[in-house]
């Protein structure tokens, strides 16, 4: 069975997708920030297959942080480096697309246009 | 040679009494006509005149004569050239007393046809300083009635009255000197209060004109590249068309004013002599004398001063001080308006990327969030899509899918609410604070109980919109609350400034740093996630903004924050409620502030009012009142009591923040009324109509 951490704050978006990727097949394990998010990731690390990281939300200090995905990205890959990260966002912006690349996510998914992220997570994992 | 010697005497007695009247007159008009007349009446003689030599030092102009004839060659202009023919000339050129006689062998004939019995005569040189200023003649209808001796007595008269003349000279020059200061004064004083060049310029050329009694003064200012003085302000009508005619001057010599401004000083120009000037502007037909001032700060000249007099040689040295002075000051307060207009527009500049600056992040923060708001919705219906379509509904995920969809459709429907609610109506009245804040805590789940209230007497009134300032109270609240407030204070207090009111509410969350509190008055900024829309801040402000009020945050990461709301005053004048028929209220509500004042307005009237929360015995009554925000027992419970004892359409709904939804519904459920909360007792008459 294919894990997939789920990190957002915005509760509704957060259930919403939890539902959507468990009907996919998906186990979801879920976070609401950063230190969540990683502490969840520690206990669950080798489980763990993808994570899809909120860029916006709470940094590891609890204050709301733009670029907050980005940081808990860098520690995920710390402790698995080779983890496949989707960077969540609702900013259609190109730069943060390529932030997003060379801090080593697989993708940059704008929010609105989620109809494709099982399929997307799909693909990644298929090495694709 | 008794005679003789007694004569001489005479002479010399009246000479002196002559004199020391004289010495005491210090108008020079007075001085002159009396003088002629004094030494007529003291000496007995048929005519006497004063000359002064005139500018060009060429003529002896006739100030002053005896009588009739004297009047008559004013008019005419008498005036004999010096160093001429005449006595007066001869007398003045050569600084020494003259006799002419009519008799003996160098018989003079005098011919003057205004004087014809003149006989003899005596022409006495008047001298300052070694200088002849002018000269005296006295004439006689005796023949020989002048010996050489006579010359020494009358001169020691024509001595003082050169003195008298140079006193009185000097008198005139300080009372003019005194007048101009004066005047230079008032001008810089007045115009130093003026910041606004539109308003100064034009005030400027008025008090010119009034205090120094001109014809007609204008100010010019340097135009951009330095090439034209362009009118910027003209007095009177000739002003006002001159400017409509968007008249300017070449910097250069063609003009007083461009030389003025080229040259960096002052010019004159005088309607007199030999240079004579010929000033032909058609506005200003009867400009004689024109000075120009350059208008100098800081060493860079900013434009010039025209101003101008109908009389000939109008201006002098003394004036030219004293104007020049007045121009400094002008120069300054110019410098100043200017200051202050780039300032202003600096402001403005600020004022224009700020807007832009909140525009961008209202924007960008607008987009994320309806991202997000709209992502559950568009995402929850796929899912169920799918669902249908494989005809796998389970029931229980329906439902909280349905909760989803319907929680973020309200809090899209809460962003039109914050955004309407502000530009709905504003009825600005006295509001009971307390009250409002009050209803604010517990509309947005706050008890009332766990906020300090310390509220000045002096300050329980504030002028707002009660439904309004609820809002904006409730926002600022809600927002103490979800930074995570153990305590929230509340201080109402008067100001240093006059009818304002200080409401802080500060609270002991979260706080937060620099670059939120920047962005905190910007629509849609937020810090919390989903269920926050990021209007409270900007939609408490247009609140404040709308009832003439300010609003200020302070804040501190890891501390709290205290938003200052500066509003105006509230009074509430003291009258008797009138009750109309009512004879009996109950009141259903808290003890509270607001009950509290309604007893008090009631107090004294005819009126009983009963007050409980008790929905199990309720007496009869005319006319029932509910709080909306009542905190002690549920709103549904106390209309559902009132419905069933068929109570309803005695009821009234009072709140202090009105919403045109909740009318509606409680209308539907047969209510009397519902309305917005009295706070005077003229409200409340108005109630019980």
């Amino acid at each position: 069975m294919t894990t997939v951490l789920l990190v957002d704050d915005e509760r509704l978006i957060q259930r919403s997708l939890e539902k959507t990727l468990l009907r996919a097949g998906f186990d979801v394990l879920t976070a609401s920030d950063c230190k969540d998010g990683s502490e969840v990731f520690s206990l669950n690390a080798s489980a763990v297959d993808i994570a899809v990281l909120d860029l916006n939300m709470p940094g590891f200090d609890g204050m709301p942080k733009p670029d907050a995905g980005f940081d808990l990205l860098v520690d995920l890959k710390k402790q698995k480096p080779n983890l496949p990260v989707v960077i969540l966002t609702a900013y259609d912006e190109v730069n943060k697309a390529k932030d997003a690349v060379s801090n080593g996510a697989n993708a940059f998914f704008v929010k609105g246009r989620e109809q494709g992220l099982v399929e997307l997570i799909q693909k990644i994992l298929s090495g694709n | 040679m008794t005679n003789n010697i007694e004569r001489h005497a005479k002479l010399l007695k009246a000479s002196a009494r002559a004199a020391k009247n004289i010495t005491t007159i210090l108008d020079p008009y007075e001085l002159f006509q009396r003088t002629v007349d004094i030494i007529c009446d003291e000496f007995g003689f048929y005519y006497a005149g004063v000359f002064l030599v005139d500018e060009t030092n060429q003529y002896a102009l006739l100030r002053a004569g005896r009588g009739e004839p004297g009047r008559a060659m004013l008019r005419e202009g008498h005036r004999l050239a010096i160093g001429g023919n005449s006595m007066i000339g001869a007398s003045i050129a050569n600084k020494k007393g003259r006799i002419a006689l009519d008799v003996g062998e160098e018989a003079v004939f005098f011919e003057n046809p205004h004087l014809p019995n003149t006989r003899s005569e005596m022409a006495l040189p008047l001298i300052v300083a070694d200088e002849a200023i002018g000269a005296l003649t006295v004439q006689s209808t005796e023949e020989a009635a002048f010996h050489e001796e006579d010359i020494d007595a009358l001169q020691t008269m024509a001595d003082q009255l050169a003195v008298a003349i140079q006193n009185a000279k000097l008198h005139r020059q300080e009372e003019r000197r005194s007048r101009l200061l004066k005047a230079a004064n008032r001008v810089g004083k007045e115009v130093a209060s003026i910041l606004d060049l539109d308003q100064l310029l034009p005030q400027t050329v008025n008090i010119i004109c009034e205090a120094y009694g001109l014809y007609y003064a204008g100010v010019f200012l340097l135009d951009e590249k330095g090439e034209y003085a362009v009118l910027r302000a003209g007095y009177g009508k000739a002003g006002k068309a001159m400017l409509a005619e968007g008249h300017k001057l070449r910097v250069g010599t063609e003009s007083m004013i461009g030389a003025c401004i080229a040259m960096g000083e002052a010019r004159i120009a005088l309607d007199v002599g030999e240079e004579r000037v010929h000033f032909k502007n058609p506005h200003l037909p009867h400009t004689r004398s024109e000075m120009a001032l350059p208008l100098i700060y800081g060493g860079r000249t900013l434009g010039a001063v025209t101003i101008q007099s109908s009389e000939e040689r109008a201006f002098g040295d003394d004036d030219i001080t004293t104007l020049l002075t007045m121009a400094e000051h002008l120069a300054v307060a110019i410098n100043n308006a200017h200051l202050i207009e780039e300032l202003k527009e600096a402001h403005n500049e600020i004022l224009r990327n700020k807007v832009f600056e909140a525009l961008t992040t209202a924007s960008t923060e607008a987009i994320h969030w309806i991202g997000n708001k709209t992502l559950p919705i568009s995402l929850t219906v796929a899912r169920l899509r799918e669902e249908i379509a494989d005809g796998n509904v389970d029931v229980e995920s329906l439902r909280e899918d349905l909760d989803m969809i319907s929680e973020s459709a309200a809090q899209i429907i809460q962003v039109k609410e914050q955004l309407i609610g502000a530009v709905r109506e504003m009825k600005p009245r006295p509001v009971l604070f307390a009250d409002v804040l009050r209803t604010a805590a517990i509309q947005r789940s706050i008890a009332p109980e766990a906020i300090k209230v310390e509220i000045d007497p002096e300050a329980a009134y504030i002028i707002a919109d009660s439904t309004q300032l609820t809002r904006a109270v409730g926002n600022i609240l809600q927002n103490a609350a979800e930074a995570g407030a153990k305590s929230i204070k509340v201080r109402v207090h008067p100001t240093e400034e006059r009818g304002v009111l200080e409401i802080d509410i500060e609270d002991d969350g979260a706080g937060m740093n620099d670059d939120t509190m920047r962005k905190v008055w910007s629509p849609f900024f937020t810090t919390r996630g989903v269920s926050h829309h990021g209007l409270g801040l900007p939609a408490a402000m247009h609140v404040v903004s709308q009832s003439q009020g300010r609003i200020a945050l302070v804040s501190e990461e890891g501390k709290g924050t205290t938003v200052a709301m500066f509003m105006p005053q509230g009074r509430v004048i003291s009258s008797e409620v009138q009750p109309g028929g009512v004879k009996n209220i109950l009141l259903i509500d808290d003890n509270d502030d607001w009950s509290e004042l309604l007893a008090e307005l009631l107090k004294g009237t005819k009126v009983r009012l009963t007050q409980t929360t008790d929905l199990k015995k309720i007496p009869a009554t005319d006319l029932i009142l509910v709080d909306e925000n009542i905190a002690s027992v549920s709103l549904t419970e106390v209309l559902g009591a009132l419905s069933k004892a068929g109570l309803a359409p005695k009821t009234v709904i009072l709140t202090s923040a009105i919403n045109p939804e909740r009318v509606t519904q409680y209308l539907r459920t047969g209510l009397k009324d519902v309305t917005v909360k009295p706070y005077s007792a003229d409200e409340v008459s108005e109630l019980l109509k």
